[in-house]
């Protein structure tokens, strides 16, 4: 009886330390790699690195075509173009902003993303912002940008929803500018 | 018919039979499952096989790797040590089978959720990411040495049901261990007059 006892200790002592001495010994010149493996190097050198030009692998996005505007709605649609730079496909649930006058800093309305977008990894897909001028905002194009066909915005407060992060942006860390048709214009 | 179900221990039977089919199951399906964002990070996580996922690339962390190396051959001797002595309950060895067996596979549960409790206070009081335990919330990550941005995450949490698995065998074998005592009753004293 006295044997079984001993076996079944000696077992349970062989079963927690023969692992872990093992694994030990696997890793005795590399302690960091026993809880830090490569892949995690990996993806955070995807996430940080990328191929963004600005080497932080986000990619600034790039207004395309014309502004379209409806007036009987007070809306408008800007289409942007954003290359996916990282490793990995990503979708583009939603984005939003506050669009204030870059000369006067009047706040104009908000924009947000007109659908959710999914981009390949590497891959380049239009996003399409659709905006909604405040009755405030339209008197300001009236007196304050009288006369001109374009206008001159800035999106702010910006917040972006990349597969399920959201990641918010303050003024001081980015202003997405970007002309508009002037709805007070008459040609 | 009283023989019968007093010549084997059913329970014992039953538990160590459930705790190598949790081994069995849990090598592909996880105890606890957290999800970060839309499947962008996944943390499936077991005794028997803990690993990460982020998009398709899955890899383990080697030290966690060795504990349930560990966890898997303690569950494993447990389970034959119950089957062992469920078949023989009477033998003058079989007790010691039985206290051997029939505690690791309810400890193994218990350290596992006391070790999720403590790694989510930890990430809580030190990082303070909430992490829950089961359900979903938003969490703001921090973000070192940066201003004005704010980064949040969907985290999803959920116990699966080869934990619930795991608790079934871990009952089963405290339930051996209550009907050991109809299986192989303690001799009674006898007086001499």
């Amino acid at each position: 009886m006295d044997k079984v006892r001993l076996l079944l200790s000696l077992i349970t002592i062989a079963i927690i330390v023969v692992p872990i001495v093992g694994m030990l010994l696997a890793y005795q010149n590399n302690l960091l790699g026993l809880f830090i493996p490569p892949e995690i190097n990996e993806i955070a050198d995807d996430l940080m690195g990328g191929d963004g030009t600005n080497g932080s692998g986000l990619e600034p996005p790039t207004m395309v075509g014309e502004p379209q505007y409806n007036e009987t709605s007070r809306t408008f649609s800007v289409t942007f173009q954003y290359k996916n730079s990282f490793p990995f496909d990503i979708t583009i649930k939603s984005l939003s902003g506050n669009i204030k006058c870059d000369e006067h800093g009047f706040p104009l309305g908000n924009a947000s993303l007109s659908k959710p977008v999914s981009i390949d990894a590497g891959k380049t897909a239009k996003l399409t912002v659709l905006g909604t001028w405040t009755e405030e905002a339209i008197s300001h194009f009236e007196t304050g940008h009288e006369g001109e066909e374009f206008v001159d915005v800035v999106l702010v407060d910006f917040a972006v929803d990349v597969s399920g992060i959201q990641i918010q942006l303050d003024q001081s860390q980015m202003e997405q500018s970007m002309q508009v048709p002037n709805p007070a214009y008459k040609g | 018919m009283k023989a019968i179900l007093t010549k084997f221990n059913w329970f014992g039977l039953a538990g160590g039979a459930t705790t190598i089919v949790v081994i069995a199951v849990s090598l592909f399906c996880p105890w606890w499952q957290l999800t970060v964002g839309d499947d962008l990070l996944k943390v499936n996580a077991s005794p028997v096989n803990t690993n990460f996922g982020f998009l398709d690339t899955t890899f383990t962390i080697p030290f966690i790797w060795a504990l349930n190396i560990v966890s898997i051959l303690t569950l494993l001797a447990s389970g034959i040590a119950m089957l062992i002595y469920s078949i023989i309950p009477r033998k003058s060895y079989s007790k010691h089978l039985l206290g051997f067996g029939y505690k690791k596979p309810l400890f193994t549960v218990l350290f596992f959720v006391i070790g999720l409790l403590v790694i989510t206070l930890i990430l809580q009081a030190v990082l303070s990411i909430n992490v829950p335990l089961m359900g979903s919330t938003t969490s703001t990550l921090p973000i070192p040495f940066v201003s004005g941005i704010t980064l949040s995450v969907l985290l999803s949490a959920a116990f699966q049901w080869s934990f619930w698995l795991a608790v079934v065998a871990a009952g089963l074998c405290i339930a051996a261990r209550l009907y050991h005592r109809k299986v192989a009753p303690a001799p009674s004293a006898t007086t001499v007059t």
